[in-house]
């Protein structure tokens, strides 16, 4: 059987880089990619938790500032990394690991096997804007096409 | 399982200030200084908030339509409630008058809001200090370890009613997070028999899952001496302050609709008010240190920091609510509104509870209601009516309130003739309540500190003490004139604060 895979973009859309993992989402649904779920949250944890459930690999795509970070990198992480990364300001940063965590403790059976999180270098997650910051904006396309290669069709 | 670890050992710390930061389980980032004089005490403690800037200038010149859809994105954990509010502004921006349908369906798409955000507060950020106890180890003192404690098929049960929440208004709005429907007059979409009858199952679960809530406070909380003798801590928990909310023509509390009240420190009305007339109730106080507003009543103006009748200091969110009315629509949460109201009267509080954790009996009731009018309005078969939108007239000004799960929450927008946006103002609960969780803070923190004398459950006590009013700050800050907020605080070598810089 085919791997049930899903994408989830992150993030608030009107707040700068804040809505990065929103924007990579939109790309790669915008590409009509067969066989692979592709969804945007703009909320915390736990709505994360619901959308994830019964797929067997879960990519989350999300804005992160790490100290001396350089805007548009992106660092692939899976849920024991995650717990020690400091999030920005963003409200959804704080839940994603416990809700996790949670549907680990709860509803094992129904977690995706895969988890992992593509997080991604932001420059401005405090100010109100439709759109990324340049730097941001320039990494997508690269980012997306890993996405792609790596978590969509990697196992055909 | 075992008991809570409400006491831990206290150290001596050398340091004058304490930093709480990030402040735990809170969406968003909350920082806490505490500042200590000579000889260890507390001399002062304030909560700082991170903001968001520019949604203001963000909205203006949009068309005002735009408004429910933009200000729901201001934050990803009340999307429903700013939708709510901008959409009842919408109705009087465009003199709309919404359709009974469009009314329930809106109410009825709030109660899956209030569900949902309601357990997750109890079980997520509440339940963690009651059932492990303020001094468990930090890392247990999460969901994770409440799961562990009181099992897993509540964990499950937890996640089940959490989501009907947001299948409700997934079901109304369009979308779970971040709804779509609210139109000036009604609402853009008809529900099917099929929808309504889903929802009636649904509800019918939370009911129950409210009444398991209930009960696990009482057995957990109200049967434990030592977490009564929390709640009633008068030195660390406990503000005599006004408290505002929305009730019915009859002082029933009301979420979605209604007239906004207040009462003093004796549970005496002050002012029953239209939201239109919020202006001439509300005044806002600016502190240096902070960009975040604290409202105030304007009739009996600022004191700062201070409880009291001359201090305009107010509370909102569940603990307001309840104090503002005279009981509950519903059965079940009228029930227990009278257990509330007699346990505090055999402790002999009559008028209304100014015990800050009381917030947490407060919102359990509030669960219960939510889901018991929830299933009054799904079990209504009128609501799948296609009567969802009345007649709308030429925009202009107007203010739409409603209670969000964390208190009163006031949208006021000015459109041009062409329905653009002209003005916008908003006073979201965590804004309303931000006085008095600093002066919460300050007083836990005098209370629980002396002689320098620290310890990890110490300092989550005094973060017990704000996180009763469940504070989502991000979208509580907002400068007007959408410039880049700088604040650098200076202190003394004594700990004290020199001085503060801002460029506002």
């Amino acid at each position: 059987m085919a791997v049930r895979t899903i994408i989830v973009g992150v993030g608030n859309p009107v707040l700068s880089d804040d809505g990065v993992g929103i924007y990579v989402a939109r790309m790669l649904t915008g590409r009509g990619i067969p066989g692979v779920s592709i969804e945007e949250l703009p909320a915390s944890g736990l709505e994360l938790l619901d959308m994830v459930l019964d797929f067997d690999r879960a990519v989350i795509v999300d804005a992160i500032q790490t100290e001396g970070g350089t805007p548009g990198d992106h660092y692939i992480m899976q849920e024991g990394d995650f717990k020690r990364s400091v999030h920005g300001t963003s409200p959804h940063g704080f839940n994603i690991a416990t809700a996790l965590a949670m549907g680990r403790q709860v509803v094992p059976e129904r977690m995706p096997k895969e988890i992992f999180f593509v997080a991604i270098e932001a420059e401005d997650i405090v100010n109100f804007h439709e759109g990324l910051t340049p730097k941001v904006s320039a990494s997508l396309s690269a980012i997306a096409d890993m996405i792609e290669r790596d978590f969509i069709r990697r196992d055909g | 399982m075992a008991g809570p670890i409400i006491n831990d050992a206290t150290v001596k710390t050398k340091e004058r200030k304490i930093t709480i930061d990030p402040v735990t389980r809170l969406e968003g980032h909350g920082k806490i200084e505490i500042f200590l004089d000579e000889k260890g005490e507390v001399s002062n403690a304030y909560m700082q908030i991170p903001e968001l800037r520019g949604f203001e200038r963000f909205c203006i010149g949009r068309h005002v339509q735009e408004l429910p859809v933009l200000t729901n994105r201001l934050c990803g954990v009340c999307p429903a409630a700013h939708h709510i509010a901008s959409t009842k502004a919408l109705d009087a921006v465009f003199s709309a008058e919404p359709t009974a349908t469009a009314k329930k369906l809106r109410e009825l798409f709030y109660m899956g809001q209030y569900t949902h955000s309601h357990i997750a507060h109890f079980y997520a950020l509440a339940a963690p200090d009651f059932v492990l106890g303020p001094s468990a180890p930090s890392n247990k003192r999460n969901v994770l370890g409440v799961v562990d404690a009181v099992g897993v098929p509540i964990g499950a049960e937890v996640i089940k009613h959490r989501s009907i929440g947001q299948k409700v208004q997934e079901i109304i709005g369009g979308r779970a997070t971040h709804p779509v429907f609210g139109l000036p007059g009604g609402v853009s979409k008809q529900i099917s028999e099929e929808e309504r009858a889903q929802m009636e199952e649904m509800a019918k679960s939370c009911v129950e899952f409210g009444k398991f809530t209930i009960k696990l406070f009482h057995d957990v909380v109200l049967a434990n001496k030592d977490y009564l003798g929390l709640i009633l801590n008068q030195d660390a928990y406990y503000l005599e302050t006004y408290y505002m909310g929305m009730v019915d023509k009859n002082n029933k509390s009301q979420f979605y609709d209604g007239d906004v009240r207040v009462v003093d420190q004796k549970g005496k009305q002050v002012v029953k008010f239209k939201p239109s007339e919020y202006l001439d109730v509300i005044a806002e106080h600016v502190e240096p240190w902070t960009y975040m507003k604290m409202p105030y009543l304007k009739s009996v103006g600022w004191k700062g920091f201070v409880d009291g009748a001359s201090s305009g200091i107010y509370r909102v969110g569940p603990l307001g609510r309840i104090n503002v009315c005279e009981g509950y629509t519903t059965p079940l949460a009228q029930a227990e509104y009278e257990a509330f109201r007699k346990t505090m009267r055999d402790l002999g509080v009559t008028g209304p509870v100014h015990h800050t954790l009381a917030y947490h009996w407060a919102r359990v009731i509030e669960l219960q209601y939510a889901t018991e009018r929830m299933l009054e309005l799904a079990k209504d078969k009128s609501i799948t009516s296609d009567d969802t939108r009345g007649p709308w007239n030429p925009p202009k000004e107007g203010v739409g309130i409603c209670e969000a799960p964390r208190g009163t929450l006031i949208h006021h927008y000015a459109s041009d003739k062409d329905g653009l946006c002209t003005k916008i103002n908003m006073i979201v609960a965590t804004t309303n309540n931000y006085a008095a969780m600093n002066t919460s803070v300050k007083q836990a923190a005098k209370a629980l500190i002396h002689n320098g004398e620290v310890s990890q459950g110490l300092l989550n006590k005094v973060e017990m003490a704000f996180r009763c009013y469940d504070p989502c700050n991000s979208c509580g800050t907002h400068s007007l004139n959408g410039g880049p907020a700088l604040q650098v605080t200076v202190r003394k070598a004594d700990g004290s604060v020199a001085k503060t810089l801002r460029n506002f």
